[in-house]
């Protein structure tokens, strides 16, 4: 049937009825897709706002963004960026009364339960980052793997898991200085959900609970608004417990609970879920858990076949916890290499930087690479040591764009 | 016949698979009972009659059975890896969930 197809195909294009044919086409592909599996479900109701033709959907709760809707915006409007929950997300009930939110501070000298009013009382601040699920580029590592026994379990986000937004909210510092300071022996900042976690199951199995060095207290937020607007309930609404440079997972929906710890939370998606460990081996508490994001850039235009003369290649780079120094664009895969110039505002060092290189491109193939070197003089590697789990990938190589120029 | 004709047969790109039926069944019995916590508890899966909303719908994501066996050998985001699990029996369950999904 397929074959007959294809020749079908080209017969009806070689006739010239080029749109007949290409309408034919994209009509036999839906009839053929039906056949096999059913139609695609709506988008479920919290993220719904979203347009799922800007969008990959790799399950109810791991939604990436298309590369091609990055283009040259800086910052990611919050209808295009991914989606990553870790439980069900909870019902709008969640944010009918934002300012009523609770969240409990522990581990500071005189603990206390405050509603989303009284925090708003005690600072203000925004600060723009990139937020980025720590697996983002996993199907670059899951490809390495192909037809091997070696198997690396999760959704397989190429570069659209991730954005740049602005978080507004109070900084937890003021929050603390607030509460009459940190308990002396706190090592850890441990954020928890607010998910509702069912009977049956243990919470410790499922609970979004994270824990990250306390070290962090200068540039934690408590976040109620994303890029200018309450945040949704797709992205923790009504409050967000923000760690600018810290991959997606740190950064705690819904926070109910802020405390400061001695010790890590003993939850499955602290002790043994999200840590770098060898492919074959589990996840195990003394292995390093993913906390900062490492520098790192890709190509967002373009992507498709375009005219031979003047083009403008442009993308991202960011440096996770740094700022970027710069970021060179080869055409050739990485054989020669060109200065790229960073373009647009500077949102500070959590923020990703906009960058273009103006070539002159001659009719041919091409493969459009770009590479990243941050403050403190980290470059992206060509192709980052494999782990277990695909995190982190910040490799310039695997996320080349191919683009024949004619 | 044992087993309905949608677990005897499966449609795989063009070519006709029959299917495993022993295998198929051990994968229903790890997935409703052997896992601990049973697969059910935070998966929605037809077949299998379960409801459960923690983890994405099976039936909408439709995995195939390496992705389902590498979640449940090594964990994933809040996914526990099952330990107390046999290849076998991680085997037998990645191939009913790839094979039922979606499917009703």
């Amino acid at each position: 049937m397929e074959t007959q197809f294809k020749l079908n195909r080209r017969h009806m294009l070689a006739g010239g009825a080029g749109v007949a044919a290409a309408a034919m086409f994209q009509g036999f592909q839906a009839h053929a897709q039906d056949a096999k599996t059913p139609e695609p479900k709506p988008f479920p109701e919290y993220v719904r706002f979203k347009n799922p033709a800007h969008m990959i959907v790799h399950s109810d709760q791991t939604i990436e963004m298309k590369r091609s809707e990055f283009g040259t915006s800086i910052i990611t409007p919050e209808d295009k960026l991914y989606i990553r929950n870790n439980v069900k997300a909870p019902g709008e009930d969640f944010v009918a009364d934002r300012d009523g939110w609770q969240v409990e501070i522990k581990g500071v000298k005189n603990p206390k339960t405050l509603t989303v009013a009284e925090l708003k009382t005690l600072g203000l601040t925004t600060v723009t980052m990139v937020l980025q699920c720590s697996g983002n580029g996993r199907a670059y590592f899951q490809e390495k793997v192909k037809g091997t026994d070696q198997k690396i379990s999760g959704t397989p986000w190429t570069v659209g898991a991730a954005g740049c937004v602005m978080w507004t909210g109070v900084p937890l510092k003021a929050v603390v200085e607030a509460l009459g300071g940190v308990e002396s022996g706190a090592k850890y900042i441990t954020g928890t959900g607010g998910e509702k976690i069912p009977e049956g199951i243990n919470p410790l199995d499922v609970m979004v609970e994270r824990s990250v060095p306390v070290k962090t207290l200068d540039d934690v937020i408590l976040a109620w608004d994303l890029s200018g607007k309450p945040i949704s309930l797709a992205h923790g609404g009504p409050l967000r417990m923000i760690v600018p440079g810290y991959s997606g997972v740190n950064n705690v929906k819904y926070v109910k609970t802020v405390a400061f710890t001695a010790e890590q939370s003993q939850a499955k998606i602290q002790k043994t879920g999200y840590r770098m460990h060898k492919v074959g081996e589990k996840g195990a508490p003394d292995q390093p858990s993913i906390w900062e994001m490492e520098v790192k850039s890709w190509v967002t235009v373009p992507l498709g076949d375009v005219k031979a003369g003047r083009n403008q290649i442009s993308g991202f780079a960011f440096g996770g916890m740094n700022a970027v120094k710069s970021v060179e664009v080869s055409v050739d895969g990485g054989e020669t290499w060109s200065k790229a110039e960073l373009v647009g505002p500077d949102m500070g060092r959590f923020a990703w930087r906009q960058f273009v290189l103006s070539a002159d491109l001659k009719p041919g193939s091409y493969t459009l690479v770009s590479r990243a070197t941050d403050s403190q003089g980290a470059v992206q590697p060509k192709e980052p040591e494999i782990n277990g789990s695909g995190y982190s990938h910040n490799g310039w190589l695997a996320p080349g764009v191919k683009i024949t120029v004619a | 016949m044992k087993f309905p004709a949608a677990f005897a047969m499966m449609l795989c790109g063009s070519s006709v698979v029959v299917a495993d039926p022993a295998k198929l069944e051990l994968g229903k019995k790890v997935f409703l009972e052997l896992a601990e916590p049973n697969c059910g508890v935070c998966h929605t899966l037809d077949d299998a009659g379960t409801k459960g909303e923690i983890g994405p719908l099976l039936d909408d994501m439709r995995p195939d059975a390496d992705r389902v066996e590498a979640a449940v050998t090594n964990g994933l985001g809040a996914m526990p890896a099952y330990d107390g699990l046999s290849k076998e029996q991680i085997a037998a369950v990645a191939y009913y969930v790839a094979s039922v999904a979606g499917k009703q």
